[in-house]
């Protein structure tokens, strides 16, 4: 009785939300398992795209889940984790955005009803951690190395892992063009982490089959000038001068102000300014260059001058384009004209200009040091050409990836059922609650199969029976076998060249199973009041609903309409 | 939209604002993907062909454009859905790779979506019937490349070229004088073309048009047409054997661009400025004058004082030319555009057989034709039509000739046109389709079904029984294995396409196949649609 009188003690703001305990756990899991639903079905070769639409009206049209978690704008503090390590999985290996999602909702969702009969979450967490280092360890004893072998052969053998990742993309029907594209372009940049030399250029118009790879640098026309067209468009290698200072008749000093008393110096100032300037493109000119690029502007004046002395001329490059011309060629950018001396001139086999699409594109091809590759993207729609560049993003560190860790494993779910079979295996070993945990993780990973299975319209059950039933042989000879996206059966991944980097497979069982568990830890959530005015509208339809019960809530919702 | 409920059915916040989303999920989204294509594609329809009419836009500000042409039509049309926008873009990507067929690449694209919608009621998978129209889109392609015929043109004889051209132009408004618009057409491509590269920058193509005249009056100029009129009105109007100077300095006495002040304390110094300035006046007209110039062509604008004087020494000159102009102007006369007066030199000159200013009618618009150019590498088509609309309409179809000389140059191949082609792949399509097993044979019959329908809008546009005529064809190609039949719309009396000299480029109808094909697979791969409910 003495209790009740005691005052309550405030330890929050007013308006702080808390929740706690069971049911805020279930309702914390009942929220990611809702968001892994979305991307669900843009899993593997069949998957589906989705379209979506911003405030702002932008469109979006993607299958790589990574990309829709982030448009998907979610603030539920949860489901956020979801969306976190989906970026993580896109940044660390590029792809299985969408594995890594699906794995995460799995697990969590296998956790669900052990929650509700009251087992500890720690215990399921310390459980799933387990699971999860036996799986990495059992991906690394079955992953396939590819390193050492020759060159022609590699290609090959990364084309088939570019492939697989592409086949679940827009682009999957040209995936071998695609991922033959993508191989060479890796390997043309050979090893350093340098990602940014690989540029994709999206040209509107043509259909896809008409991409083709640069090896070398290839960049839309800048903004040209009178006397553009005069330039020869076509040289036969060409020295190439890399600037980074404005060619253009200006003040040379800002602020600057001249008096004059005598008119007559009228002319000598004029002049003087236009000997500045001559002066530099003299300097160009004389060096030997027969292309000029500039980060900066190239004025009417300098393209006249180059024009004159044939040579081409292309000023407000961007930063990146004039890098990557800078890496391909051997060149350095200048910040001076002075002193430009040979090694500092870029060099290729051919620049050119050409048509493609709609633009005028200024190509170099043949670069000596040849460290980069650009990729001109073409296709029907705008959407459709951001989508493939997308996709090609994602095949690009694939390829990265496996070129580095060269390890391999079966796709098409073969992988996934063989760790299952393993840890059902590794769990009748195990007296103790832990059994069951196990075995419901091990049952989680069972998804991407059946998954795979439910989008392309199979009948999931029967194709994850008959796999099971494959990986149980004693003998082993099972464990490739995957799902058959062709025939709805099954069928050996690995000879079908279905194949993915260990890495991958690897990154997304580890980020899932983190996710997974940090959900299960959290039992209590506090959210803080929003900002002033958002608070006042919280209070006031908190008021309403106080007053006038149901309608109070509609109030609220015009309100937020308003806004 | 509501995502996840928790026990006692509320919706948990997941996303921002989540009570404004609107999703749409699974065969509804696909449908409603679908129906919106399809509405566009049903615009487009009745602008197929010879006899497809034309369609009336009026833009916010009362602009009126009046047009057959798809891409103009559908990027007028400012639509807001968007599996609509992704038609539009469609068609605008074959306006820009290829320049024409960009209503034949709609009505594809939406035949296939009506197609698929089929399939989709018998619970096939959207990505198989993605995959069989793959599938058989490659099918067509390749034997499109089967019946496709090389077409041989040299610089001497381009009526192929023309013929092509007469093609394209005979569906536009303009058809009334389609074969002279195509011979200025293929002339001025080749003129411009490189025929070594196979590359042909249109830039080099200047269409300049004028209201009044007859379309008859349309004309070719191996030079520039310049809408300005000289600066003096009693300057010369005509020159012959014109020495051009190009210049992009203005008649001015120069001024430094730092800033810059001048103390004038006496009158002498003013007279000394004074002095100075004129005399900058004299020298620029003297240095003209002494490299031998007979023209001045000025991008910058000149002092009354200038023009006066420049008058008096008997020199003629244009002023405020664009610097587009410019360019094109010292491409034709092989001169050279020269920023500064002491820079000129009577290399940097352009020439030109005649340099004339003609008034037109009974208005006083005057223009500068600069013809007979020593190095004729850029040209003009200039063109008169009744009104400003049929105006636009026909810069629009001369560009689209333009276009298909331009691919003929890059690619010689040409199939014939009047919906023949679409027929022979049709016929292709559908007996390669018993081949495959599995759901795709379904889809790559439906392909087959859609190719069918250019043909048929095409009959229909052209009063003509659309199932009758196209059955008739399709038996007669089949019958006499001929892959030239085709629909006859301007009732010649023959089916035959040869016979009729109507030919579409290859590159051409490839595009318009492959294209369709991806922006179809594209829509029917969506199958949620999420948005806020704004739109």
């Amino acid at each position: 009785m003495s209790s009740m009188l005691q005052p309550q003690i405030i330890l929050l703001k007013e308006g702080t939300d808390t929740s706690q305990g069971k049911p805020q756990l279930v309702s914390n899991i009942n929220a990611c398992m809702a968001v892994a639903d979305v991307v669900r079905t843009t899993l593997g070769p069949r998957g589906m795209d989705k379209l979506i639409h911003d405030e702002k009206g932008n469109t979006t049209i993607s299958n790589d889940g990574a990309t829709i978690m982030k448009l998907l704008d979610i603030v539920h503090p949860a489901a956020k984790i979801l969306v976190d390590i989906a970026k993580s999985q896109d940044s660390e290996v590029g792809d299985g955005t969408t594995t890594v999602v699906l794995f995460a909702g799995e697990f969590l969702k296998e956790a669900k009803p052990f929650i509700e009969d009251g087992v500890h979450p720690q215990n399921l967490i310390r459980s799933y951690r387990t699971a999860s280092q036996l799986a990495i360890e059992k991906i690394k004893e079955l992953a396939v190395s590819i390193a050492g072998k020759s060159l022609e052969e590699k290609k090959s053998l990364l084309g088939k892992c570019a492939a697989t990742t592409l086949s679940s993309k827009l682009i999957g029907g040209e995936k071998e063009f695609f991922a033959s594209m993508v191989v060479d372009a890796v390997i043309a940049i050979g090893t350093d982490d340098r990602l940014n030399m690989i540029g994709i250029k999206k040209v509107p118009g043509g259909n896809m089959r008409d991409s083709f790879l640069v090896n070398g640098v290839a960049f839309k026309k800048t903004f040209s000038y009178a006397g553009f067209e005069q330039q020869p468009k076509k040289f036969l290698n060409p020295k190439i001068l890399l600037l980074n200072i404005e060619l253009e008749l200006k003040s040379e000093k800002e602020n600057a102000e001249i008096r004059l008393s005598d008119p007559l110096q009228y002319q000598s100032i004029v002049d003087a300014e236009w000997n500045i300037i001559y002066d530099k493109l003299d300097k160009c000119v004389k060096c030997g260059a027969k292309v000029v690029l500039s980060r900066l502007a190239i004025g009417d004046l300098a393209t006249q001058y180059f024009a004159d002395r044939d040579i081409f001329c292309a000023g407000r490059v961007t930063e990146e384009d004039l890098q990557r011309v800078a890496a391909a060629t051997g060149g350095t950018v200048q910040t001076s004209v002075n002193n430009v001396i040979d090694e500092v001139l870029g060099s290729c086999e051919l620049f050119e200009e050409r048509q493609v699409g709609n633009e005028r594109f200024n190509i170099f091809s043949g670069c000596p040091s040849g460290q980069t590759a650009t990729i001109v993207l073409r296709g029907g729609a705008d959407q459709f050409i951001e989508e493939a560049e997308r996709s090609l993003h994602d095949a690009i560190m694939i390829v990265r990836r496996a070129l580095k860790n060269s390890t391999v494993v079966a796709g098409g779910g073969a992988i996934d059922m063989e760790i299952s079979r393993y840890l059902r295996q590794h769990a009748r070993t195990i007296a103790g609650k832990s059994q069951l945990f196990i075995n419901s993780y091990a049952k989680a990973l069972e998804v991407i199969p059946r998954q795979l299975c439910d989008n392309a319209g199979f009948d999931a059950t029967d194709v994850l029976n008959k796999l099971r039933q494959k990986h149980a042989l004693p003998s082993g000879e099972g464990a490739p076998y995957g799902v058959d996206i062709n025939t709805g059966g099954i069928s050996d991944s690995f000879a079908n060249f279905v194949w993915e980097p260990a890495v991958v497979k690897i990154n997304a069982i580890n980020a899932a199973t983190e996710a997974a568990c940090l959900v299960l830890s959290v039992d209590e959530t506090v959210k803080n009041p929003k900002s002033e005015s958002a608070q006042g509208e919280a209070a006031a339809s908190a008021m309403g609903g106080r007053g006038r019960g149901g309608a109070g809530f509609r109030g609220r919702g015009r309100g937020m309409r308003r806004r | 939209m509501a995502l996840a409920f928790d026990e006692f059915g509320r919706p948990f916040i997941i996303l921002k604002e989540q009570e404004q989303m609107t999703r749409l999920r699974g065969l509804d989204a696909q449908k409603a993907n679908i129906s919106a294509g399809k509405a566009v594609a049903r615009i487009l329809r009745t602008s197929l062909g010879p006899k497809g009419m034309d369609k009336m836009l009026q833009s916010p500000d009362g602009d009126i454009t009046i047009t057959n042409d798809g891409a103009t039509i559908l990027e007028q049309m400012d639509v807001d859905n968007q599996i609509a926008k992704l038609m539009v873009e469609l068609s605008r990507s074959q306006d820009y790779e290829i320049g024409d067929g960009t209503t034949g690449v709609v009505v594809m694209a939406g035949a296939l979506l009506e197609q698929a919608e089929k399939l989709l009621e018998r619970g096939i998978h959207p990505i198989r019937i993605a995959e069989g129209y793959e599938m058989a889109s490659r099918i067509a392609f390749e034997h499109l490349e089967n019946v496709a015929n090389k077409y041989e043109f040299d610089a001497t004889n381009i009526e192929p070229l023309v013929q092509t051209c007469m093609t394209t132009l005979s569906s536009k408004i303009v058809n009334r004088c389609k074969r002279s618009l195509a011979e200025i057409a293929v002339k001025a491509v080749l003129a411009v073309a490189d025929l070594e590269r196979k590359d042909v920058n249109l830039d080099l193509i200047k269409v300049e048009g004028k209201v009044g005249g007859k379309l008859e009056d349309t004309e070719l100029i191996y030079g520039i047409v310049v809408d300005k009129d000289m600066s003096h009105p009693q300057m010369p109007k005509q020159i012959e054997d014109a020495k051009i100077a190009i210049l992009t300095c203005p008649f001015e006495p120069p001024k430094p661009k730092t800033k810059h002040k001048v103390d004038i304390d006496t009158v002498e110094k003013f007279q000394t400025l004074r002095q100075q300035e004129q005399k900058y006046f004299d020298d620029m007209v003297q240095q003209c004058k002494d490299v031998g110039a007979t023209l001045v062509i000025c991008q910058w604008g000149f002092d009354d004082e200038a023009n006066h004087l420049l008058m008096h020494r008997n020199l003629p000159a244009v002023r405020w030319v664009g610097g587009v102009e410019l360019e094109l102007i010292a491409i034709a006369t092989g001169g050279r555009i020269v920023p500064r007066f002491q820079e000129l030199t009577p290399e940097k000159l352009g020439k030109a057989g005649l340099v004339r200013e003609k008034a037109f009618g009974t208005t006083k618009d005057r223009m500068i034709y600069i013809e007979h150019c020593a190095n004729s590498k850029a040209v003009t088509i200039f063109i008169r039509g009744g009104n400003k609309m049929i105006l636009e309409e026909t810069k629009r179809s001369v560009h689209d000739a333009l276009c298909v000389a331009r691919n003929l140059i890059r690619n010689n191949s040409i199939v014939y046109g009047g919906g023949s082609a679409e027929i022979s792949c049709s016929i292709a399509v559908e007996a390669a389709a018993d081949k495959y097993p599995g759901v795709e044979q379904y889809a790559i019959r439906a392909f087959a079904d859609a190719l069918d329908a250019i043909p048929m809008a095409l009959a229909e546009n052209s009063g003509l029984q659309p199932i009758e005529t196209l059955s008739a064809v399709k038996s007669q190609q089949i019958k006499e294995n001929n892959h030239y039949c085709g629909i006859d719309c301007n009732d010649m009396g023959t089916n035959d396409m040869r016979e009729q000299d109507v030919f579409e480029t290859l590159i051409g109808k490839q595009q318009q196949i492959m294209l369709a094909t991806q922006v179809v697979k594209m829509i029917l791969k969506i199958d949620d649609v999420i948005s806020s409910s704004d739109y």
